[in-house]
């Protein structure tokens, strides 16, 4: 063993240091993703050969210098990933890499999830996935149109409400995920607490909490940093990889209901890779149509979550009375007395 | 046994092993090793008599082995209850 490697552990306050990351992973080809809060690089004397990064349960930015490949460095990177994720208490982790690593990877324990485009994989060191696949499949229901909404409903309005009687009507049975990633305005809890008040009278639907395979942290990291505008495609699709083939597939699900987007431009861009993507015929489960709902409108503006809390900052508590149902209204008043 | 713990590498002819204690009075074995097809029984018992001998039960192990030694698999697995414990071994009492 080379007696010049040195191995060293940093946060990403350490700007200089990130920096050296940044510019290694350019050299690599391999993007840079903002929410790494550990770092893990390999050095030789004073160039780097190997880093790797931790965000919250997903090992990620694992990259090997060209020319030091073959020497078991990734499995050094690994290691000490690992260490730094389970002195954080995670356990139940992810990675993302490159298809050519899935083998490495398999040697670390872990299993792959799904990989998109020859660009990406998708793997978690757990039997996660394998336990909630058997849950839906105890779910699933007969009929022609098993439809699917995925909402993040941040919170509950009257366009979500539309949106799922609409899918309700057009479906034999309804599957309804809510986003379970607590990145929101409004806490899961309160979320799919609102749905389910504003959706009781409906018969024909279950109600699912999110899991980290539907627009989560783990699979689809971009999403709850919209705000930046710094949206990766290749995660988009790989979530919608991880929806057809993992999920939908054991639910039986042949419908992908969605509402039309006029604002959000990630979302919008997500609309349009569900289309190429769940209804490919050449993909290797059976394809999923999508349905688009055109919104509804009040006042001649689209009903949408971020009115309601662009509303709730005005103090504009009569529109927001008009676009909300009765259930999710008391709720924001509670909160406003709360805070006063 | 009251926390988790890991000790080890995932390189060649090391051993991660990572142990998290369990409700269950029993020992939860989960074995990866590039030698499975020869040696697993042989690790399984290994680690098996070595937490006997240390008095643990109510232990799920997790192992990732690549080819370490029998006495590599047992100092690492002894370092990973040590920490879990968080307690000082006495060197001469481990043998």
């Amino acid at each position: 063993m080379n007696s010049t490697i040195s191995v060293s552990e940093f946060d990403s306050g350490n700007i200089r240091r990130v920096k050296k990351v940044q510019e290694f992973l350019d050299k690599n080809e391999l993007d840079m993703s903002p929410d790494i809060e550990v770092f893990v690089t390999i050095k030789d004397e004073d160039d780097m050969i190997a880093c790797g990064g931790l965000a919250g349960k997903v090992l990620k930015c694992i990259a090997v210098d060209n020319n030091r490949r073959g020497q078991g460095l990734i499995l050094k990177v690994v290691t000490h990933l690992l260490n730094a994720a389970l002195v954080r208490d995670r356990k139940e982790l992810f990675l993302f890499s490159t298809p050519k690593n899935i083998e490495f990877f398999r040697d670390c324990g872990f299993r792959l999830i799904e990989e998109c485009d020859d660009e990406i994989i998708l793997m978690e060191n757990t039997k996660n996935l394998e336990s909630y696949q058997k849950k839906l499949t105890s779910l699933k229901k007969d009929g022609d149109v098993i439809g699917t909404i995925v909402m993040n409903a941040n919170p509950f309005t009257l366009g979500h409400r539309y949106l799922v009687e609409e899918a309700s009507k057009r479906s034999d049975w309804l599957h309804l995920f809510v986003v379970r990633e607590d990145a929101s305005e409004f806490k899961f809890a309160d979320r799919i607490e609102l749905i389910k008040k504003g959706i009781s009278n409906l018969k024909n639907v279950t109600l699912h909490e999110g899991s980290d395979y539907i627009i989560s942290k783990a699979t689809f990291p971009t999403y709850f940093i919209k705000d930046k505008g710094q949206v990766n495609e290749l995660h988009a699709k790989l979530d919608l990889n991880v929806f057809r083939n993992q999920l939908a597939s054991f639910l039986g699900i042949t419908h992908r209901f969605v509402g039309t987007e006029p604002y959000c431009k990630v979302t919008n861009n997500y609309n349009k890779n569900m289309k190429k993507i769940l209804e490919d015929p050449s993909g290797k489960t059976a394809p999923i149509e999508v349905v688009e709902i055109d919104r509804i409108e009040f006042a001649e503006q689209p009903i949408s979550a971020s009115r309601v809390r662009a509303l709730l900052k005005e103090n504009n508590y009569e529109e927001l009375e008009s676009i909300v149902p009765p259930s999710t209204y008391e709720f924001l008043m509670k909160g406003v007395q709360d805070d006063k | 046994m009251i926390n988790s713990a890991h000790a080890g590498t995932l390189e060649s002819s090391d051993v991660y092993i990572q142990i998290n204690p369990i409700e269950e009075d029993i020992v939860e074995i989960e074995l990866h090793s590039s030698v499975a097809e020869l040696y697993d029984d042989m690790i399984e018992e290994l680690i098996r008599d070595t937490l006997k001998e240390m008095g643990v039960t109510g232990i799920n192990v997790h192992v990732q082995d690549k080819g370490a030694l029998d006495f590599v698999i047992k100092a690492r697995l002894q370092a990973a209850v040590f920490r879990a414990c968080g307690t000082v071994p006495s060197w001469e009492e481990q043998s």
